[in-house]
């Protein structure tokens, strides 16, 4: 079998909202063989070992299970989170625009598991394709017989399409929960944890919208299909979201645990220009750093931490021979600068400062005293915030000293 | 080009020709239709391909600019590592009318402005411009003939709102210029004078001598030095900078002072950097600026922004032809609307001379091509542009109202009030460009263009006067709906990585990427080759 787009990205899921296509071929089936047995599907989801595809790789299974085990709550909140605004990766909103059934099937299955009446589809207002192609679905939804059926077993279920404040911030899953309640999106502070205090103080589950579009293929197909797909100890597929100095930048599901050489060399057709590899940016700015000597890692979640850094949520930023690293990391700050929220002193002052001493560095007017400052607030920020947008500033900070702090010396010998 | 040395030699010529009076009008026999297809350069053969990567791929554009369209970018990431960054709200690339006009209004309007120009504050084409300004306000004129004179001049290929718009401003684009201090000639009553340009069908051309641009530009450069503008001058832009969405997000410019890059980030970005003429379109001479090198074109498709009528250029049919070093300059249509006739070798008068300009010009090469030009000892050839025979029939009306004329003269040693000079047409106009809304934005988001680099306005033929019109008329609007759309624009990240789209573009298409865009000076000023030229080099 073919190796490329073989679960989320098969073509017969990506019929955008056509529910007749989408029915023609695989739709439906697995919502069928969830309501025959609901109370099987938690432990089917931890036998196929599916875990939180939006970058922090939690078994989905535990979060179902601290949900489920709510059993005299009357109102319970599932949000399918669709934010994504971080700078290289684009894996949601393809699966939002071209696969909105797939996303509703998984989210109300998981919803019978756990017996949650509240489903709302969380979704980035700037990607206005996806939410329009989400909007058409959840109402195409709603008049079909399998909404009916789905009634018959929870009575109270209820869909909404709610389209977040655009904000970096908001897809952290306390802000997304302010933002449903209509607040600005600031993060709580952790605990009590949504599972026992959510929308409105009702429990509430969070989930990416790549875990969620997972579901339904496992219910159908069975735990040992979906950890067989993965390679080595990994399980089920992975979309990458592959940018910068690649031939072909783009969307690849690849199955879990795919090598960085066969991602980039294979899928992204090489270096552009045939430059040389310098680094690769994983899952986003808010993780770390991965060398040339790197190439061979299996992409996948422990085998990228064995490697000092994090899959995050698959996006590789491919960066060659000739950048600037202590640029692209000032860049990657200011994003983060930018996006604080201002609730947390240390977040707010802090990635501002690091920006401003990373901009001073690479101007040519940085000091070693500056990069003394620098190595010193790797130390103390982590952990200070609420959420963890600062700890995601300094993890790229930290990782970029570490691998290239030649590049940092010859910065500040320069002046 | 097609040039026939079987025209009759200039001192032969010369000997044969007397300023008369009146010479019998010509008898057109060619369809006009005909007559460009012909001869004009926009239909040489082999001259227009298909672009073959960006926003217009597979539309027809000349040879020469789609080289440089589809050039690989100057820079790199590295050539911005310690790059400096300057804050700004709106950005002004082109320091010649339109930019002044648009930096002028937006500063207005209370937003940051910074104006970067490739040379000094007011080097460019709108000084060239000589003959005037569009604008109907006489009586018995209307902004209604003035749309349908733009529209037929420009064969119906000009987009119709944009025209509507530009000439329902005229009037108050003219108020506006005096008000900031132009002037115009005047009748002894103080009215505005006029006169008739080519193509049209009233006077409605207001003018000051025969220097209205340089006048006008006069005006413009004083008024943005007394602001608070910031000008960063000897700073061409290289590339445009695009956020995390793709919109424009500022620039990066090359400063020649300290042969170093700046990225500028800004709000918005406003597009003014002119034509096209010194990339020599067929290899014509040109009345153009030494910096019309088509940086704007270059930069904006890049960013993925559309253009239009890229097979279509204007050649002013007045051009010099001898002396040799004087070759492209400009002798105003403004002399033919004054009364000057064109003469072929034989004194003979071969076209109406206030027909459209490629009208006319591609008569002149026709009486080039078919042995009836004056041809010069040093290969240059042309036709006469009978001054001393308008001197007869007005007497001392050119030493007044042309003193540019009469300095040209004086430059290149040919008296025009006795001796007729030779002219050729010259390449002088772009008509295509950046498509635009009537706001000046292109269809990239924060990206306006706006004078010559933009397209659509002229069709594929450009009346006299509507040049100075538009860099003003939308050079007033981007400014003002820059400066009133920048409030809440934040862009999280700005680089260069559209640059990466550009060349995966050309590697795919197997195109050569041996050539560098924008081209940023004529090909006959490259200084970076220049190991003489200290002053560019010091830090290298």
């Amino acid at each position: 079998m073919q190796p490329l787009n073989q679960v989320l990205l098969h073509k017969d899921c990506r019929v955008g909202p056509d529910l007749t296509a989408w029915r023609s071929t695989i739709g439906g089936k697995a919502l069928k063989i969830a309501l025959d047995d609901p109370s099987s599907l938690i432990p089917l989801i931890k036998d196929a070992g599916l875990r939180g595809l939006g970058g922090s790789g939690f078994p989905t299974y535990k979060k179902w299970e601290f949900l489920a085990a709510k059993k005299m709550a009357m109102e319970k909140y599932l949000i399918c989170n669709g934010n994504e605004d971080e700078p290289g990766t684009f894996k949601d909103r393809v699966l939002l625009e071209e696969t909105p059934f797939q996303v509703i099937e998984g989210a109300t299955i998981c919803a019978l598991a756990t017996n949650i009446n509240h489903i709302i589809f969380y979704i980035n207002p700037d990607q206005t394709a996806s939410l329009a192609s989400m909007r058409a679905a959840v109402e195409l939804w709603e008049a079909s017989d399998l909404y009916t059926e789905v009634k018959k077993k929870t009575p109270r279920l209820k869909y909404r399409v709610h389209a977040s404040s655009g904000h970096y911030i908001g897809g952290e899953e306390t802000a997304a929960i302010e933002s449903i309640e209509g607040k600005f999106p600031f993060p709580r502070g952790k605990p009590p944890f949504p599972a026992d205090f959510g929308v409105f103080g009702h429990p509430t589950l969070v989930n990416n919208i790549e875990t969620l579009s997972n579901v339904s293929h496992i219910v159908r197909n069975g735990a040992e299909w979906y950890r067989d797909l993965g390679l080595g100890d990994a399980a089920g597929t992975k979309i990458y979201s592959l940018s910068g100095d690649v031939l072909e930048p783009g969307f690849y599901e690849l199955p879990m645990g795919t090598p960085l050489s066969d991602l980039i060399n294979i899928y992204g057709k090489g270096m552009l220009l045939d430059k040389k590899l310098k680094a690769v940016f994983t899952g986003g700015p808010s993780n770390t750093i991965l060398t040339p000597k790197d190439i061979d890692v299996p992409l996948d979640f422990d085998s990228v931490l064995k490697r000092r850094s994090h899959l995050g949520t698959g996006a590789m930023i491919v960066v060659s021979e000739g950048t600037s690293i202590v640029k692209r990391v000032a860049e990657y700050v200011s994003f983060f600068a930018a996006s604080s929220c201002g609730q947390c002193p240390p977040c707010k002052t802090g990635t501002y400062y690091v920006a401003q001493l990373l901009n001073n560095i690479d101007t040519g007017q940085g000091s070693q005293a500056d990069l003394d400052s620098l190595i010193n607030l790797c130390k103390i920020l982590p952990g200070s915030g609420r959420c963890h947008l600062v700890d995601g500033a300094v993890n790229v900070l930290d990782s970029s000293l570490y691998h290239f702090m030649d590049e940092y010396r010859h910065a500040i010998k320069a002046t | 080009m097609s040039k026939n040395n079987q025209g009759i030699a200039y001192d032969k010529a010369l000997k044969k020709y007397s300023a008369r009076k009146e010479v019998p009008a010509a008898e057109e026999t060619l369809a006009p239709e005909t007559l460009l297809k012909q001869f004009h350069p926009d239909y040489f053969p082999d001259s227009i391909i298909n672009l073959k990567v960006g926003a217009n791929k597979g539309e027809a554009c000349h040879h020469q600019l789609a080289a440089m369209l589809q050039s690989d970018a100057r820079i790199d990431e590295s050539d911005l590592a310690g790059a400096p960054i300057i804050e700004t709200d709106i950005l002004v690339i082109g320091g010649g009318g339109a930019g002044c006009a648009a930096a002028l209004m937006a500063a207005e309007a209370g937003a940051r402005v910074t104006l970067a120009t490739k040379l000094r504050l007011g080097d460019s084409n709108t000084v060239m411009a000589e003959g005037g300004i569009q604008a109907s306000i006489e009586q018995g004129d209307t902004p209604q003939m003035h749309f349908e004179d733009t529209i037929k001049a420009g064969h119906h290929f000009s987009d119709k709102e944009l025209v509507a718009e530009m000439v329902m401003d005229a009037p108050e684009v003219i108020r506006w210029l005096i008000q900031q201090g132009m002037q115009f000639d005047l009748d002894k009553y103080g009215d505005l004078l006029t006169r008739r340009a080519g193509g049209t069908s009233a006077a409605r051309v207001v003018y000051y001598r025969d220097y209205t641009g340089l006048e006008m530009m006069r005006v413009l450069r004083e008024a943005v030095l007394n602001s608070n503008i910031e000008i960063l001058d000897y700073s061409p832009a290289v590339e445009l900078l695009a956020n995390e969405s793709g919109h424009c997000a500022g620039a990066v410019l090359s400063s020649l002072k300290d042969c170093s890059y700046n990225l500028v980030r800004a709000k918005s970005v406003i597009v003014a950097t002119g034509g096209i003429g010194r990339m020599h379109i067929n290899q014509f001479p040109t009345s153009n600026h030494f910096g019309a090198t088509a940086d704007g074109l270059v930069l904006a498709y890049r960013l993925g922004a559309k253009l239009r009528d890229l097979d279509s250029f204007q050649y002013h049919p007045s051009g010099l032809s001898h002396p040799q070093h004087m070759a492209g300059h400009l002798i105003t249509e403004g002399v033919r609307s004054a009364g000057a006739y064109m003469l072929n070798a034989h004194g003979e008068r071969f076209v109406g001379e206030l027909k459209t300009r490629d009208h006319v010009s591609s008569a002149i090469l026709r009486e080039c091509v078919e042995g009836r030009g004056i041809t010069t000892p040093d290969g240059a050839i042309g036709v006469w542009l009978d001054t001393p025979g308008l001197e007869l029939r007005e007497p001392g009306m050119l030493a007044q109202r042309f003193p540019k004329l009469i300095e040209l003269g004086k430059k290149s040693g040919i008296n025009p009030l006795k001796v007729p000079p030779l002219i050729y047409p010259t390449l002088h106009y772009q008509n295509g460009g950046v498509v635009i809304d009537p706001n000046g934005l292109s269809s990239v988001k924060g990206l306006y263009c706006v004078g010559e680099v933009s397209g659509g306005i002229h069709g594929k033929n450009r009346i006299m006067g509507n040049a100075l019109l538009e860099i003003i008329s939308f050079g007033r609007r981007s400014g003002e709906h820059a400066a009133a759309n920048c409030h809440g624009v934040k862009h999280k990240k700005i680089s260069i990585e559209h640059l990466s789209d550009l060349r995966r573009e050309l590697t795919q298409a197997n195109m050569p990427m041996d050539l560098q865009g924008p081209l940023l000076f004529p090909e006959c000023a490259k200084f970076e080759n220049d190991s003489d030229y200290d002053g560019l080099h010091k830090n290298r």
